[in-house]
């Protein structure tokens, strides 16, 4: 079966009222689980997959679950726009300039650039899935543990550039984050690190918990003593619809961010993370005004949620084509299709054609129920911001609570969530930035597994990240990545002195 | 419609995790069965588990809902089972794994699988399948030790935990073999599969489970089993003693277990219970289709075997003076 007929029969299937209803069902439960701090897609899937036994067609079951997943990707900009509460790691990014742009009145802006981005994004991501999907499969086997390695290093570049000022507070925001991400067990041999006898550490510190705490409550706790917050909810939500000038600054931003967004979601293994931090940083470098960046850049809210989106349509390839899950939540589906007689694979599409062009036309239809879904809402969300700090802050403070108790069940992480909080809290006093931090937390067992395991093959011998091409070039990147941000750093400090 | 509905919202309750205390006079079951997966989603383990939640209702009039709790080569997920109420509403899936008779022999561990857990019932065990990618020079397990003897170099090995079942049977083999095994430990199964068939590593150990599917896509040469008897999945593949090294190993064991001091009567429910799914025509096919054997042993038999295995896996392991550092 060619594409082309292929994708007509799949529209067949994908438009039965039945899948189109779950289809709809899909996106709206992972609009919602991404508007709700705390729940994550994979956690959330996990909760659902009972719900696959009482739907008998697979290709049905499997709509639902790709349609929570992509759904969740579209929700989680909302509370890191409005509230600075990033749901889960990729939406951390989001926080930056989509927080700023809240606080000077234009949420409303920023909330829809961001849903026309993952729209874009997240078409573009399906149209390049159904035409190329098996071709760049075998390029996302070509990732192993050292290229791995050398990828989650630049990411942590990126990271660090986030910082925007000062590179020492950046650097040492880094370094924080790789100490927290350490706390737990040794990914290589299985021994307990830094837990001081205490059992909830033994699994390590939890992401979620860890954002929401630094960004959410460590805003609150700052809302409490400053007036800042209270003139927000004053000032206008701002226009939903991004004005002309917001257009001509986003629409390369998000074609941009697709591109980088496929490409990474491809490879096994923090593919949204890394692709939002790589959209952001490119953005940062060929804008003509990155000194905005940070302050409220549209771009750096479009490049970004563009990329997670792409992202996440991309990732669908190495599973639909080589059986192959590349993160949690596709990890979840995954179960589901072989709960469902199914075995993802190369053999996918000739045995189970209705399911491969099932799922993939359920998701053009179902970026299409998102946008008609998120962007009423947009002014509806952005109302939020008006309700009286009194009033929200012991509500967000309510639910992140909730959210974090959740996710193992155990009151140990309120405490950790609280002490997060306040961790936050001294972190903007002294001006430090978060984000840095947050992501390398995200990225420390990505660069330590990595690292350990391509010493484990090369025998102790640091050449392995330099004799493979794809690693060498990505090492190449970096190098030329730090070079440049020293050369402009070092250019500044000479300007200002002379 | 309804149905659906009423699982989703069963399966919510479960989540939020009812106090215990008011409903104890009620009949075992009066609420849903939390059974926990100490690996990540999507790898063997978790397939059984999945499956087992599937037909569980059809016998008993409360479900069952898996909760994966990845991390530390599955000693996190069980140890919270072992700290958790004897009651039956927590139960451990899985038992029997690289973490429970395996790693005790090799590391100071915070509980005593034998004596902190019930054994309930045995429904599979996964063997340790010997691969190495379909572009690979090696053709069978004698190229293997052939190609490292002449280079006198080490063989690279993706595992999917340090110290689990898979680890040790390579280790083993490389002892036996008298060649340098290096294993290099992924976060699960999937992970250590995905790097083999990328062709990062040499060769590779995984479940049948996980194998099969790349050895159908023509990605994967299995070489050996390394169970005692050939594995009624691959009855094709030798054993590593018909090739003339005298290595055997239980695999990953997949059974049921209850924390340690559960009552009997509550243990005995469930083991009936997982005997009528073992024994039902549509799990068998099920099972098959995720190749996996169906192996059930009632709960005195299994806790026999544990013994059993363990002794085994511990004599292995002081035998070929197997240390991790």
């Amino acid at each position: 079966m060619d594409i082309f007929s292929g994708l007509i029969s799949g529209f067949s299937i994908a438009l039965t009222p039945i899948n189109l209803l779950f289809a709809f069902l899909g996106a709206l439960v992972g609009t919602a689980i991404g508007v709700l701090p705390g729940l994550g897609p994979a956690a959330t899937i996990a909760l659902l997959l009972p719900a696959i036994y009482v739907i008998d067609a697979p290709v049905t079951a499997i709509i639902l679950m790709a349609g929570i997943f992509y759904g969740s990707m579209y929700g989680g900009s909302t509370t890191s726009i409005l509230l600075n509460l990033p749901g889960e790691a990729a939406s951390v990014v989001t926080c930056i300039d989509g927080y700023q742009m809240a606080l000077k009145g234009r949420a409303g802006a920023a909330l829809g650039i961001a849903a026309i981005a993952s729209f874009v994004a997240g078409t573009i991501g399906i149209v390049g899935m159904t035409l190329f999907a098996p071709k760049i499969a075998g390029f996302a086997l070509s990732f192993g543990p050292p290229e791995k390695f050398s990828l989650a290093v630049v990411g942590l570049l990126m990271a660090v550039t986030l910082s925007g000022a000062s590179v020492v507070k950046g650097l040492v925001m880094m370094a924080l984050g790789l100490l927290l991400a350490s706390v737990g067990l040794d990914p290589i041999s299985g021994k307990t690190r830094f837990s001081f006898g205490v059992i909830e550490l033994q699994s390590g510190f939890d992401f979620v918990t860890l954002a929401m705490g630094v960004f959410g409550l460590g805003e609150i706790f700052y809302g409490l003593e400053s007036a800042v917050k209270t003139e927000i909810v004053t000032t206008k939500v701002g226009q939903v619809w991004p004005t002309m000038k917001d257009w001509v600054a986003s629409r390369m931003a998000i074609l941009r961010g697709t591109l980088v967004g496929f490409f990474i979601g491809i490879i096994p293994g923090g593919g949204a993370v890394i692709s939002s931090l790589v959209s952001y940083a490119v953005e940062k470098r060929v804008s003509k005004r990155p000194e905005e960046f940070g302050q409220g850049a549209i771009e750096g809210v479009a490049g970004p949620e563009a990329a997670n989106n792409a992202a996440s349509s991309s990732s669908f390839i190495p599973l639909l084509t080589l059986g192959i899950p590349g993160n949690a939540s596709i990890a979840m589906i995954f179960a589901a299709l072989l709960i469902k007689g199914i075995t993802p694979g190369p053999f996918l599409i000739v045995e189970h054609p209705d399911v491969f062009w099932g799922v993939i036309a359920s998701m053009y239809i179902g970026n299409v129920m998102l946008l008609v879904l998120n962007l009423p809402l947009v002014g509806l969300w952005a109302q939020l911001l008006r309700v009286p700090f009194g009033i929200m802050a012991p509500v967000i403070i309510l639910f992140t609570a909730i959210g974090s108790y959740s996710i193992q069940g155990q009151a140990f992480d309120i405490y950790s969530l609280v002490g997060f909080g306040l961790f936050g809290y001294l972190l903007r006093k002294l001006k430090f930035e978060p984000g840095a931090m947050v992501l390398a937390f995200v990225l420390g067992p990505m660069v330590e597994g990595s690292m350990r395991q391509s010493l484990l093959m090369s025998g102790g011998s640091f050449s392995i990240f330099v004799t493979r091409p794809i690693s060498l070039a990505l090492i190449g990147l970096f190098a030329v990545l730090a070079i440049s941000q020293s050369a402009v750093t070092l250019r500044k400090r000479f300007r200002t002195t002379t | 419609m309804k149905r659906f509905v009423a699982v989703i919202a069963a399966v919510m309750f479960a989540s939020v995790a009812f106090p215990a205390a008011s409903m104890a006079a009620d009949a075992y079951p009066s609420k849903p069965i939390t059974a926990v997966v100490p690996m990540a989603a999507g790898g063997s383990s978790d397939l059984l588990a999945r499956a087992i939640e599937k037909f569980w209702p059809k016998y008993s009039k409360q479900p069952m809902a898996v909760v994966n709790k990845p991390g530390g080569g599955g000693v996190v997920g069980t140890e919270g089972v072992v700290r958790s109420k004897p009651d039956g509403y927590t139960l451990y899936l899985g038992y029997g794994s690289g973490h429970d008779v395996v790693m005790p022999s090799l590391q100071k561990m915070p509980y005593d699988p034998l004596k902190d857990l019930v054994p309930v019932s045995r429904v599979s065990i996964h063997s340790v399948v010997i691969v190495t990618g379909a572009k690979s020079e090696f053709n069978s397990i004698k190229d293997i030790v052939a190609w490292s003897k002449k280079e006198g170099k080490p063989v690279t090995t993706a595992v999917s935990v340090k110290a689990g079942a898979v680890d040790l049977a390579l280790t083993a083999f490389g002892k036996v073999a008298g060649i340098n095994i290096v294993t290099v430990p992924f976060s699960g199964g999937a992970e250590a599969t995905t790097a083999l068939a990328g062709g990062h590593l040499m060769i590779g150990g995984g479940h049948p489970s996980e194998i099969i599917p790349h050895i159908k896509a023509g990605r994967f040469k299995a070489l050996a089993v390394a169970l005692p008897q050939r594995d009624p999945t691959l009855p094709d593949v030798p054993t590593l003693r018909e090739l003339g090294f005298d290595v055997a190993t239980w695999g990953s064991i997949k059974g049921v277990a209850a924390p340690a001091g559960t009552p009997k009567e509550v243990v005995t429910y469930i083991d009936d219970n997982i005997k009528k799914i073992c024994n039902d025509p549509e799990f068998l096919k099920l099972m098959a289709s995720l190749n996996q054997p169906v192996l059930y042993l009632g709960s005195d038999d299994f806790g026999k075997f544990m013994k059993q295995a363990t002794a085994d896996y511990a004599k292995l392991i002081k035998d070929l003076k197997i240390t991790i550092d």
